[in-house]
């Protein structure tokens, strides 16, 4: 009996020591391919469009495999999958969780690879601003760009012909964008002229440079990744001051509107003008809004200023096989938009030479405002970041959301800026 | 009741029979054996206790005096964490505000409605067993899916409680889009699935002796004196356990806020448990501080406690017994 038992505990222990598996162990076998996993958090129908074209990867040593998980909550899955160790390949992030992940040290630098490589596939190729965002303090990459997100402001153009008004177009001015929501508000069943929840959400401050810096001021950081101060200056302070303004006279939204609709409500109508980004043109094409609208590029006050965000992906530190990985990384950035985009135009790629079929793509759907306004915001000099990408990034979220919110509600006076600024400073000096 | 000088309280007239005096070593070999079954019997909860219960409540202790992001070394920190909380952080005070708001609004009206529906429920009418049904409905419907209609009902721009209220010239309200409208519209949701509390009060309400009701009856007392008087006491032990209940709940309060408002507007709705949440398991690929919200955890145990012993503390002052000693 003992020596069943005895035979029965090892017979378990070499099972389970035999199909034991390790985060991202995909190298496959000695003398098998390597099997490099995907994770990505598109929809079943842009995975279905990646699934094709990764099947055009030929490649006798590396196999690529993508994990099937559900678009939703893609965030909770990464967060197990990273605490667990068993993070995919390759997998889609966000350039914070980039820049969080590379400092802790989880993931793999292609900085090296990135500038140093031949052929096309170079740092050189891709957009600068987005590169640069996605280095670390000391130039590590933990990943690499592959979208960019451009944002401006969309506009019901049958609304702003019917009050009169011209539509917005490149430099056009703050006061102009806020003028005319005060004409569009409580008009047509829209409650208010303008929803702009990158002014009024715990982005805000950030946004908010897109006027300092355009007025020649200082942006509310110096850098998003690796700040070394917050300010908020006389340019800054003006252009909160007229936002408050505007919100107080119901020409915008205020802070606590809840956005999550504005997009359907633009779609009927009911929204005039809405700051968003460029992916929204895809959701456009297959649900077709009732009323005629466009794109513009945020207003400016002296010269054109514009946020910048990118996504892309990254590879953790226990990758299989780097070079396997690598392989399908620069084929994902050179070759999969190409097949994807056209059908689904969500995003420009950060590597240029394959932002072609995007707007090939736009152009062929009529979305004239849509390329010209993507295309500026790329050409654009003077950017700002969307957020800081720190550790403690949540930490001035909550700030914000008890300094910074109340100024724009008319809660507490413009003066208190002066206030959240100094305790964001606080904390980028203790590092959180 | 009757006291055997010596031995243990037995039923009048009751006699120890049929067993013979042990001898010395048969009670040791008996209670040995009956030690060994007690302990056999017990060790499932035992290990239970230990594993599920005590090693995470020791863990999350130390947990909460390191700085611990679970994905590299974590750092001890002392004090630093629960430091931070009262003296820093700028959405601990809310929360707790929150919560408290929270528990003082939810708690009172779940027990009066929850008690008027048993009630209710407890008269004898054609198609009371429907109604039943009815006002249970809602907590065996997933939780998940009810709030979420609930976001589109109270939702102020497209939401189905505005358009009936304009339809009906009404004037409407932001409901979750305004810091003071919020967490009654959350407490609203809540309420929805009163059903729970109901059920208990009604088995309580059945168990109550309909001699009592007779006998003020025929005593000429009225609905008011009979429910003052009679009801309210005789539940009074369920209604100690009711409280207790839903404060506890109260305080852990998660789903409502998280899928409704997410915390806003501002920090109105940012209830203590969201807070852990948004710190521990934050979205989108951030660092999780999981150091920080076990510190929170642990304040809101100590929370938890303190309200549970405040409530027995003082429940000898309206709870009714008849285990009082003659």
């Amino acid at each position: 009996m003992k020596t069943r038992i005895i035979g029965t505990t090892l017979a378990c222990a070499g099972l389970l020591t035999a199909t034991a598996c390790s985060g991202s162990d995909s190298g496959g076998g000695a003398d098998g391919p390597v099997t490099v996993t995907v994770m990505t958090w598109e929809s079943a129908e842009t995975n279905a469009a990646i699934d094709k074209a990764l099947a055009g990867f030929q490649d006798p040593n590396v196999k690529v495999q993508r994990i099937d998980t559900p678009s939703g909550g893609y965030g909770d899955k990464l967060a197990s999958l990273t605490q667990a160790k068993k993070l995919p390949d390759l997998f889609w992030c966000g350039n914070d969780t980039e820049q969080q992940y590379t400092s802790q040290g989880l993931l793999v630098d292609w900085s090296q690879r990135i500038t140093g490589g031949d052929g096309d596939f170079k740092a050189d190729k891709f957009v600068g601003s987005a590169m640069e965002n996605w280095k670390t303090a000391d130039g590590q990459m933990g990943g690499l760009p592959s979208l960019m997100n451009t944002y401006g402001v969309w506009y019901n153009a049958d609304a702003f012909k019917a009050a009169g008004l011209p539509e917005p177009k490149a430099g056009w001015t703050w006061d102009e964008m806020y003028a005319a929501a005060g004409t569009l508000a409580n008009k047509g069943g829209a409650k208010y002229g303008l929803v702009a929840d990158q002014l009024t959400s715990p982005d805000a401050p950030f946004t908010m440079s897109l006027y300092s810096v355009s007025a020649g001021g200082a942006p509310f950081t110096d850098n998003v990744n690796h700040p070394t101060k917050a300010e908020a200056d006389a340019k800054y302070v003006e252009g909160v001051t007229k936002l408050v303004d505007a919100i107080k006279s119901g020409a915008v939204a205020p802070p606590g509107y809840d956005a999550s609709n504005v997009q359907a409500l633009f779609s009927a109508g009911k929204v005039p003008m809405m700051f968003g980004g460029q992916w929204l043109a895809a959701g456009f094409q297959t649900d077709k809004p009732k009323v005629k609208y466009g794109f513009a590029p945020f207003p400016q006050v002296d010269t054109p200023t514009t946020l910048y965000d990118s996504v892309g992906i990254c590879t953790p530190q226990y990758t299989a096989n780097e070079d396997a990985t690598y392989k399908v990384l620069e084929y994902l950035n050179t070759k999969v938009w190409d097949a994807v985009l056209p059908a689904s135009p969500v995003a420009p790629p950060a590597y240029t030479p394959a932002q072609e079929s995007y707007f090939a793509a736009l152009t062929k759907a009529g979305q004239t405002t849509v390329v010209d306004t993507v295309k500026a915001d790329l050409a654009t000099e003077k950017t700002v970041g969307v957020r800081f990408t720190t550790q403690w990034a949540a930490q001035v979220a909550d700030l914000t959301t008890a300094h910074y919110l109340p100024v724009l509600q008319g809660k507490k006076p413009v003066t208190e800026l002066q206030t959240y600024v100094e305790k964001i400073n606080g904390l980028i000096k203790s590092g959180g | 009741m009757a006291r055997v000088t010596g031995g243990a309280p037995v039923a009048d007239g009751a006699r120890v029979r049929g067993r013979r005096p042990a001898t010395a070593s048969g009670l040791s070999r008996n209670a040995g054996s009956d030690v060994r079954a007690a302990y056999l019997f017990i060790a499932p909860a035992i290990i239970g206790f230990t594993v599920f219960v005590a090693y995470p409540l020791i863990r999350s202790f130390a947990l909460a005096l390191t700085r611990d992001n679970g994905l590299t070394d974590p750092v001890f920190v002392g004090l630093g964490n629960f430091r931070r909380l009262f003296t820093v952080d700028p959405a601990f005070w809310p929360s707790l505000r929150a919560t408290g708001y929270l528990v003082v609004l939810y708690v009172p009206l779940s027990l009066a409605l929850g008690l008027a529906l048993a009630m209710f429920c407890n008269q004898r009418f054609a198609g009371v067993r429907v109604v039943r049904t009815l006002a249970y409905l809602p907590v065996v419907l997933p939780a998940v899916a009810t709030i979420t209609l609930w976001k589109f009902i109270l939702n102020p721009q497209v939401g189905l409680l505005n358009t009936i209220l304009d339809k009906l010239h009404l004037p409407t309200s932001s409901w979750l889009a305004s810091p003071t409208m919020a967490m009654p519209s959350i407490v609203i949701v809540m309420l929805w699935g009163v059903g729970g509390t109901m059920i208990i009060f009604l088995a309580a309400l059945q168990a109550v002796p309909t001699e009592l009701y007779e006998a003020a009856r025929v005593d000429g007392a009225g609905p008011w004196s009979t429910f003052s008087r009679i009801t309210l006491p005789m539940i009074s032990p369920i209604m100690l356990l009711q409280v207790i209940l839903q404060t506890t709940a109260a305080l852990q309060t998660f789903n409502q806020p998280k899928i409704l408002t997410n915390g806003g507007p501002g920090f109105s709705t940012n209830v203590l448990m969201l807070s852990i949440y948004n710190n521990g398991f934050s979205n989108l690929g951030r660092v999780p501080q999981l150091g920080y919200a076990s510190a929170q955890v642990w304040v809101l145990f100590v929370i938890i406690i303190a309200v549970i012993a405040l409530t027995a503390k003082f429940s000898s002052l309206w709870t009714y017994s008849d285990n009082t000693p003659d």
